[in-house]
């Protein structure tokens, strides 16, 4: 066995180890920020837009929740939308059974007072027939639709189940 | 207070329930559970279509059917408070605490927790 010390000079022969190039650290969050308790724990108090899978849009400020994300909302309004127009209905306290969310957000309250040019309010009256005209239209098309498909042996087995 | 904590807190107030259908019920909350299954009393069914009603003495629900529910205002009041004086009923150690609450925003999510498996003293050496 030779006795070699760290003061020895490398053997012979051998080239030095080139470093690569470090690749810049990208800033990554920790996993577990990304589990939906994590997300709401930082949305809990806060003004948040609730979109549903039925396509109901519903703001208000979220008080509570729980491990199925099932939320307690405060102060809410539904915001219903047609064409370029919206109205809003109070509608208070909402239980919002967690598998019904589609997706949700915090509102930034800076931007909150600006519509954006395309929107105008309009009365609750002149939206709802509008929506429901809407909803008439749509369901008309779809049910065409599936029966054309249906003759060609496309049985969709979740049609038109998520609308945003 | 948790979702289902408030639900039971709103046990013989009218509330509004919307099932995934669209139908809605109107009528009194008489009981519910963890799973969200409800009876009501003194009921208003409406379709989808909100074409037609139907008064119904007693209704069961099963809460998977539940897409959401539009409780009063005066009972989340009314749960605070209750909420307050049980706490201070309870008093003295732990009375601050806040059980099964997100009041606390303490240190979710980090940490073992309980019964984690820690560092060494493993199965020992062969």
């Amino acid at each position: 066995m030779e006795s070699l010390s760290i003061h020895d000079p490398p053997p012979a022969g051998e080239q030095p180890v080139k470093h690569q190039p470090v690749p810049p650290m990208v800033p990554q969050l920790p996993p577990q920020m990304f589990t939906t308790a994590a997300q709401l724990l930082d949305l809990t108090d806060k003004k948040l837009m609730v979109s549903l899978r039925d396509g109901k849009k519903i703001i208000g400020v979220l008080r509570s929740w729980d491990q199925f994300a099932n939320l307690v909302l405060q102060d809410t309004i539904e915001r219903i939308f047609v064409q370029n127009l919206y109205a809003d209905i109070p509608r208070g306290i909402y239980i919002v059974r967690g598998e019904n969310v589609l997706l949700l957000g915090e509102i930034d309250l800076d931007k909150d007072d600006y519509i954006p040019e395309a929107f105008q309010e309009a009365s609750v009256d002149r939206v709802f027939t509008l929506q429901k005209k809407e909803a008439e239209d749509r369901k008309r098309k779809e049910k065409a639709r599936s029966k054309k498909l249906r003759a060609y042996g496309f049985e969709g087995e979740h049609m038109g189940e998520a609308i945003i | 207070m948790l979702p289902l904590a408030l639900l039971n807190a709103a046990q013989g107030h009218p509330m509004l329930v919307e099932l995934k259908d669209g139908q809605t019920l109107n009528g009194h909350l008489v009981n519910c559970d963890s799973w969200m299954n409800l009876t009501l009393k003194e009921v208003v069914q409406t379709m989808a279509d909100g074409g037609r009603f139907y008064r119904l003495p007693e209704v069961y629900v099963r809460g998977n059917n539940i897409k959401y529910l539009r409780i009063p205002e005066e009972v989340l009041d009314q749960a605070k408070e209750h909420q307050q004086t049980q706490q201070a009923s309870r008093g003295g150690r732990g009375g601050s605490q806040q059980r099964g609450d997100h009041g606390g925003r303490g240190d979710r999510g980090r940490g073992m927790g309980r019964g984690g498996r820690g560092r060494g003293r493993g199965r020992g050496n062969a």
